[in-house]
């Protein structure tokens, strides 16, 4: 498989979408459920990354349109040429984009902090997550209705996961011992079901995309898939060193564990940034076997 | 979580309608690829294996590209046909891009062929 750079920017637009995204639905799914549990300042500081995440994301999209222009063509004037952009956008992108860019402006509500626009927002988080499933090889399937619920399902699950992990840092940082502690046991409470719901989803849209086990290590899709489960693999294990050692030394008020679950989380993040990263490349520059 | 859900629900059912495509691949061409023509072809025509938008079309030979226009915003088809100028002999080489009208997904390929002197 061979790959230009425009090519490579064009996945890495798109896993920053994914990043942004995601990012910034599980930050406005966080405020939702740590409740009461933080004092103003760390939830302040959530607030403006959600609005800074917005942003982004919808930066990204933009980016994304323009450098799959120029992946297409193969040179820089692909990215400002409109009947790429047309079809480009013709081709399933625009309602994914449409779709994302509706729930991003509507998941900015949680940035004020007014409680009448919480459901507003949440809509607009789920919305703007499950935008990905507007578009990609799952479209192609006959019938679809069920591999599009399994991948909404994922697409939900990692934004609750991987987005809960900015404001847990920021919590980590600015919420006292006790605030942390009590964060980090009630997000690990949800995540175990969320984490299990995310797997069995995954299961499910890799089955039906690929459905073949012979299939799967003779395809560059299938070799791809096989990386993002090892780095998976690796971030379940971190996240196991956090709800079973971690979280109980918080609770016990150890003090040295905020810094041990502060570069937990940074470590998470990196992990998670990977994922999304090899997710976008097999997204992008493979399919799976027909 | 459990709101979530039955939203995904709702949400997702809002994007089954629709065309359901795969990738885009080439099926067959004239000239086919490899083949050594004893005559400069009148046409090119690429088949693909579904209804897909031809994005990029390029030609070249002796080193020099020969203009192809492209209508970027012809509908999906799985059959493309482009009349020819008179070719030189020599080897060419055509590269393309398609994009499946469904799932957004390009497919890029190339092919050559010559014409004997």
């Amino acid at each position: 498989m061979e790959l230009s750079g425009w090519d490579a920017a064009a996945v890495c637009a798109k896993a920053i979408t994914y990043a942004a995204t995601l990012g910034a639905a599980g930050a406005v799914f966080f405020l939702e459920y740590s409740g009461g549990l933080l004092h103003e300042l760390p939830r302040t500081r959530i607030r403006r990354l959600i609005g800074t995440l917005l942003l982004g994301a919808a930066l990204a999209s933009c980016a994304r349109v323009l450098l799959s222009g120029a992946s297409m063509s193969g040179e820089l004037a692909g990215m400002f040429d409109s009947g790429f952009v047309r079809m480009i956008l013709g081709a399933g992108e625009g309602r994914a984009t449409g779709m994302r860019m509706a729930g991003l402006a509507l998941a900015a509500l949680a940035i004020p902090s007014n409680p009448r626009f919480r459901a507003l927002a949440l809509l607009g988080a789920a919305t703007a997550s499950i935008s990905f499933a507007g578009v990609g090889h799952i479209r192609a399937l006959l019938p679809n209705f069920a591999p599009l619920l399994l991948l909404c399902m994922h697409l939900l699950c990692g934004a609750f996961w991987l987005g809960a992990l900015g404001p847990l840092l920021i919590a980590a940082r600015d919420g006292s011992d006790r605030e942390v502690a009590l964060l980090a046991s009630r997000f690990g409470k949800l995540a175990l079901g969320v984490v299990a719901l995310l797997l069995a989803a995954g299961a499910g849209v890799l089955w039906t995309l690929i459905g073949d086990a012979a299939q799967f290590w003779s395809s560059d899709y299938g070799r791809m898939m096989a990386v993002k489960l090892l780095i998976v693999a690796a971030l379940l294990s971190t996240a196991a060193v956090n709800k079973l050692y971690l979280t109980p030394k918080l609770l016990s008020g150890d003090a040295k564990a905020v810094i041990q679950f502060r570069r937990s989380v940074k470590t998470e993040m990196v992990v998670g940034a990977l994922i999304l990263l090899i997710t976008a490349a097999f997204t992008t520059v493979a399919g799976p076997p027909q | 979580m459990l709101k979530l859900a039955i939203l995904a629900v709702a949400l997702s059912g809002a994007m089954v309608a629709g065309p359901c495509m795969a990738h885009a691949k080439l099926q067959s061409s004239s000239p086919a690829k490899d083949a050594h023509l004893t005559e400069a072809p009148k046409a090119l025509t690429l088949t693909f294996n579904e209804a897909a938008q031809l994005a990029v079309l390029k030609l070249t030979g002796g080193g020099k590209e020969i203009p192809i226009p492209v209508d970027k915003n012809a509908k999906a088809s799985p059959s493309f046909t482009f009349p020819l100028p008179a070719l030189a002999p020599g080897s060419y080489t055509v590269q393309w891009t398609a994009m499946a009208a469904d799932d957004g997904h390009v497919t890029k390929g190339s092919f050559v062929f010559s014409i004997a002197g």
